[in-house]
């Protein structure tokens, strides 16, 4: 069976990897993670992406959270 | 979307708390403007300061250290082995890295080795972790920097951190914190020295985008001690107001530092005491009391040893 390639969103703070249909902005991919923005750089490689920018299937991104505590 | 500034190159770093997008390039501007402005408002730093950097392993701190450095303040770096199982050596292994890519070598205090290291310590006075580390770490900013001959200690707190403690102070309506909450803490004579915040303007996001883009290799994972951090659920809360109206944070901050607001007004409490800092009859360090906090802490420390020493082991 054909598996269609997706999006991997890696978020590595929380050991977690989800596997999302694309194209989709980056925006739309962390409303589907249940991540909010304003908490989170996304990166693609040695890029940084914007929130409106639009992600293609097969690509993998990494969502760091920026949050510290204490 | 393209940067807003030079209107050429796409955009990296998206601000709708300033209706602004960035390229890597000119966002370097933007952010390092920002922390300058912070410093020359407050006045925080000089050129002739000697400033010692507490750095952690996180982003803040390495960056605040980068900037300051490409500023041209003459620094060096302070790292704390905070004596915790694994997160302690990866965050120093982080510190020592950077450091030597600058061609700088940290001053490294054990906490083990002072006899005092924060799981332990927490476990013996049975108080918060992230309690006893700012008291410990306190302590030992202010020793370093007077031993040192540094005339300024600089933290990497920013304006998430600065905004989740002001809401903190005023839910708990904390008079005597909030009128010490302030990105400058003068020095004074008996050898407290002077404390500042220079990345007080600029936000958590845009502290990441700016280590990331410089390719400063921080700690990203949290520190183990800090998951229950009352802090956290202030900055949840201010950032899901921030979600829905971006700018509030540094309007709700600016607001709070202006000389004019009464809160900013209010005499010190009973510990801070007035005037000037007595000598700590057990370590000459600069308090309010007779003991000063880190000495009553470690002695609270070496008497529950002592305690479960003489029950033996269970």
């Amino acid at each position: 069976m054909y598996n269609a390639p997706m999006i991997t969103v890696r978020l590595p703070q929380k050991q977690k990897e989800l596997e999302i249909p694309g194209p989709r902005r980056v925006m739309d991919l962390l409303a589907e993670a249940g991540v909010r923005p304003t908490t989170v750089i996304v990166t693609q490689g040695r890029k940084l992406l914007t929130k409106d920018h639009r992600v293609e299937d097969g690509a993998t991104i990494d969502v760091i959270s920026v949050v510290s505590g204490g | 979307m393209k940067c807003k500034r030079c209107r050429r190159a796409e955009a990296a770093v998206d601000l709708p708390s300033h209706h602004a997008a960035f390229c890597p390039d000119c966002f370097f501007v933007f952010f390092r403007r920002q922390v300058t402005e912070g410093i020359r408002k407050l006045r925080l730093l000089s050129p002739g300061d000697r400033v010692l950097v507490c750095v952690s392993g996180g982003k803040d701190s390495l960056v605040l250290w980068d900037v300051l450095m490409d500023e041209g303040y003459e620094t060096e770096g302070l790292y704390i082995d905070l004596g915790i199982d694994g997160y302690s050596g990866r965050s120093k292994e982080k510190v020592l890295a950077y450091a030597a890519s600058r061609g700088k070598t940290p001053i490294v205090v054990e906490l083990a080795k002072e006899g005092i290291p924060i799981p332990e310590a927490a476990r013996c006075v049975r108080m918060q972790e992230c309690s006893v580390c700012g008291t410990v770490k306190r302590y030992f900013f202010n020793r370093v920097a007077a031993e040192g001959k540094f005339t300024v200690v600089a933290t990497g707190h920013n304006l998430d951190d600065e905004t989740a403690r002001l809401l903190g102070n005023l839910l708990h309506w904390q008079r005597d914190h909030l009128a010490r909450q302030h990105p400058l803490l003068p020095g004074e004579e008996g050898g407290l020295v002077r404390k500042v915040k220079p990345l007080w303007r600029v936000s958590e996001v845009e502290t990441a985008a700016y280590g990331f883009l410089k390719a400063i290799d921080y700690v990203t994972e949290e520190c183990p001690m800090s998951f229950d951090a009352t802090s956290l659920v202030y900055k949840e809360a201010l950032s899901r107001i921030e979600d829905r109206m971006p700018g509030t944070r540094i309007v709700f901050y600016k607001g709070f530092l202006d000389p004019s607001n009464p809160l900013r007004n209010e005499p010190a409490g009973e510990e801070e005491g007035t005037g000037a800092p007595q000598a700590c009859a057990s370590c000459g360090a600069p308090t309010y009391a007779e003991t000063c906090s880190y000495c009553r802490m470690r002695e609270r420390v070496r008497n529950a040893r002592s305690l479960r020493a003489a029950r033996g082991p269970r």
